[in-house]
C-alpha cells in the first residue's frame, strides 16, 4: 500500500507490516494503524518512526529501549496484553517514544509508557508500566552521544 | 457526572465486572479498592495525564527528524 508520511514523502508499505493499535496511543486515540519506518540511507538504524497510516502528519520518533538503557525490564502483567492476541515471550517487541525539543540536548525517552507489540499478530498497545523508577522523561542525549562516539572509534 | 454518596465499606458496581469499594476514610484521604478484570488498566489520573501530555509533546516536534539526523551525522 502507498502511504503519505511526515518525513519520507510517499512510501510503499508492505500490508503485512502494518501494526494495529486498537486503543491508539494514550491521549492520541484517533489513529489505530501504523508502520515503523526509517531512513533507508541509515546504515545503523537507531531511531525509527511510528508513522500513522491514517494521518500523514502523525509520526513519532521511537527507539529500542535497550539501546539507551541496557537493563530496561518493564513490569507488565500478562493480562494487560491479552488484547494483543496469543504470543510467546519472544513475539513481544518493545519500543519507547522520544521527545525531541528545540534544544536537542534536552531530548528524552518515555520509559514509563512503552509500546508493546505482538509481532505474531502485529497488534500493539501503549502500556503504563509499574516500575516506579522509570521516568516519563528519561534524558538520553548523553547516552546517544556516547554511542555515536564509540561508533566513530 | 453521576455523584453517589457512600460510606466506608460500601461499594459501587460499574457494568458487569467492575466494583469500586471505599475501604477507608481518614481525614483528607480515601482508600479505594478496585476489582476489575485484569485486562482493564487502572491508573492514577496524574500518571495517565502525564503520559497523555508527553505523547502530545513528542508528536508536536516538527523539527525532530532534522535535529536527530544532525546528532547522528
Amino acid at each position: 500500500m502507498t502511504v503519505n508520511t511526515k518525513y519520507f514523502g510517499t512510501v510503499e508499505i508492505d500490508e503485512e507490516k502494518v501494526l494495529t493499535f486498537e486503543s491508539g496511543l494514550i491521549g492520541l486515540d484517533d489513529y489505530k494503524k501504523f508502520a515503523v519506518i526509517h531512513d533507508a540511507q541509515d546504515e545503523k538504524v537507531t531511531i525509527s518512526w511510528l508513522q500513522s497510516l491514517e494521518e500523514p502528519d502523525f509520526a513519532l520518533p521511537i527507539i529500542d529501549p535497550l539501546f539507551i538503557k541496557a537493563d530496561y525490564d518493564p513490569v507488565v502483567e500478562d493480562e494487560w496484553l491479552t488484547g494483543l492476541g496469543e504470543a510467546k515471550d519472544e513475539d513481544y517487541f518493545v519500543l519507547v517514544t522520544l521527545t525531541v525539543p528545540e534544544d536537542i540536548e534536552k531530548m528524552t525517552a518515555n520509559l514509563k509508557a512503552p509500546l508493546i507489540i505482538n509481532m505474531s499478530t502485529r497488534k500493539g498497545a501503549q502500556i503504563i508500566v509499574e516500575n516506579q523508577d522509570y521516568l516519563v522523561r528519561y534524558p538520553i542525549y548523553e547516552v546517544l552521544k556516547k554511542m555515536k562516539e564509540k561508533e566513530g572509534e | 457526572m453521576l455523584a453517589l454518596t457512600r460510606k466506608a465499606g460500601e461499594s459501587i458496581v460499574i457494568g458487569n465486572n467492575v466494583k469500586v469499594t471505599i475501604l477507608e476514610i481518614k481525614g483528607e484521604q480515601i482508600k479505594i479498592g478496585i476489582e476489575a478484570p485484569k485486562n482493564i488498566p487502572v491508573y492514577r489520573e496524574e500518571i495517565f495525564k502525564q503520559i497523555e501530555a508527553e505523547n502530545k509533546e513528542a508528536l508536536k516536534q516538527n523539527n525532530a527528524k532534522e535535529a536527530l539526523s544532525k546528532l547522528f551525522s
